[in-house]
């Protein structure tokens, strides 16, 4: 009998949602527009103020946007390579939302989710996923957006899979890919009933 | 890069106060003193501008911040990432050209418009009027003979420039304005040093110039001072 590994302490890794990536890639390209009107500014009219400006304060908002952009695409490239991290998560939490990008897939180790969808403001729970099963696969294999929202109803726990590493596994276990598939083709008629 | 240099060029010369920027419109010469480095890197630094700024509405309106696809994160990348590094590159190497004109100094005007109006005047008597007045110095009169040769002198320029940029802007300069060193033989030797006339005519000072036992100033701030700002009235700072 294989023994249960159970992991003591809680994982709760660092999360950028997409409202923060929104913010942020916003504030990286507000500051780009700054600079360009700074050099702008400079070009028009050479003086010590906006020569200081262009010279000192455009470098920096330059660094700033660099940063702000290269820290959500190297976010975004390792939860596309994510081997299956483990992550708790705490009822009412969501684990992603309808219409943004997929980078990975969700294998649920305890709890319960709720697929929520939205439709004029209201929303309605089209299924109930619970330890066993996964959720989020469908974005990946279609190369689409996220088409439902998954929120935590208990407290949970879930191993993550980053996009690259399912399609690998996909791609080297048939038997795999064709539960997956048979999962996806499942949900893709519910969701068509309802 | 040929394409955008040639479209830089179209703008110019649609929007000419991009490039005359800090030139003196009024003297005759300025259009025989044309730098090809200044000019080419103005038009590629306002090509780049332009085009960053139509990317970025672009996406922004487009995108509306969300990275969906590979198309978006090309759009956002450009916009937010590359064209502000290349426009900074680019922007420094005008920044160190624009920062040696005449005009660039005349701008901190409480502080160096005396000064700029005696170098112009044709009846002053200074070094300075003399030295513009007979175009001794073709370009860039103020950064010629206030900056020493070399890599050093150039970024010690810049420094103390930034220095007084900053005391300017945030009105703790001093008046009346005074060098912060003696002004080193170097400075005039560099030109005059090398010259036959001056050395005819300075035959018996020369070797003390040279080794620094005497300065230039001993003997020129009489009869010709640097800079004839006497009868100009420094305005007091505005606080």
């Amino acid at each position: 009998m294989i023994p249960a590994i159970t992991a003591r302490v809680p994982n709760k890794p660092f999360k950028l949602d997409s409202a923060t990536t929104r913010t942020l890639l916003i504030a990286a390209q507000l500051l780009a527009l700054v600079i360009f009107v700074l050099a702008l500014d400079f070009l028009r009219l050479t003086t010590g103020g906006t020569l200081f400006l262009f010279s000192t304060i455009a470098p920096v908002l330059a660094l700033l946007a660099v940063a702000a952009v290269g820290g959500v695409a190297t976010y975004r490239f390792l939860r596309r390579h994510s081997l299956f991290e483990v992550e708790d998560v705490e009822p009412g939490q969501v684990i992603f939302r309808e219409g943004e990008e997929g980078d990975c897939a969700y294998f649920i180790h305890d709890g319960e989710f709720a697929v929520i969808r939205e439709e004029n403001g209201t929303e309605s729970v089209i299924a109930r996923l619970s330890a066993g099963q996964y959720f989020g696969e469908m974005a990946l294999i279609s190369n689409a957006v996220r088409n439902a929202t998954v929120r935590a109803v208990t407290p949970a726990r879930v191993a993550v899979l980053g996009k690259q590493n399912f399609l690998t596994m996909l791609s080297l276990m048939p038997h795999t890919q064709q539960d997956v598939m048979k999962t996806v083709n499942e949900r893709a008629m519910r969701k068509a009933k309802k | 890069m040929a394409l955008g240099t040639a479209f830089g060029s179209l703008l110019l010369s649609v929007f000419p106060f991009f490039a005359s920027a800090g030139s003196a419109p009024t003297d005759p010469a300025a259009q025989f003193q044309q730098d090809p480095v200044q000019k080419v890197a103005a038009g590629v630094l306002l090509v780049l501008a332009v085009i960053g700024i139509v990317i970025v509405i672009y996406s922004l309106i487009r995108y509306r911040g969300s990275a969906v696809g590979p198309a978006s994160w090309v759009v956002l990348i450009t916009g937010a990432v590359a064209f502000p590094l290349l426009i900074t590159g680019v922007g420094t190497i005008l920044v160190f050209q624009r920062a040696e004109r005449v005009e660039f100094c005349a701008s901190c005007h409480l502080t160096m418009q005396p000064f700029v109006d005696d170098l112009k005047n044709p009846k002053s008597n200074s070094l300075a009027a003399l030295h513009y007045r007979n175009r001794y110095i073709a370009d860039d009169q103020c950064y010629a003979c206030h900056t020493s040769y070399g890599l050093f002198g150039t970024v010690e320029a810049k420094k103390e420039g930034l220095n007084d940029v900053y005391k300017y802007y945030t009105r703790t300069f001093h008046l009346p304005i005074k060098l912060k060193h003696p002004y080193p033989n170097n400075d005039c030797l560099k030109c005059h040093g090398g010259s036959a006339k001056w050395i005819a005519s300075h035959q018996d000072y020369k070797d003390a110039l040279f080794s620094g036992e005497a300065t230039c100033m001993q003997c020129h701030a009489d009869s010709n001072p640097a800079h004839n700002i006497a009868q100009n009235v420094v305005p007091a700072p505005k606080r």
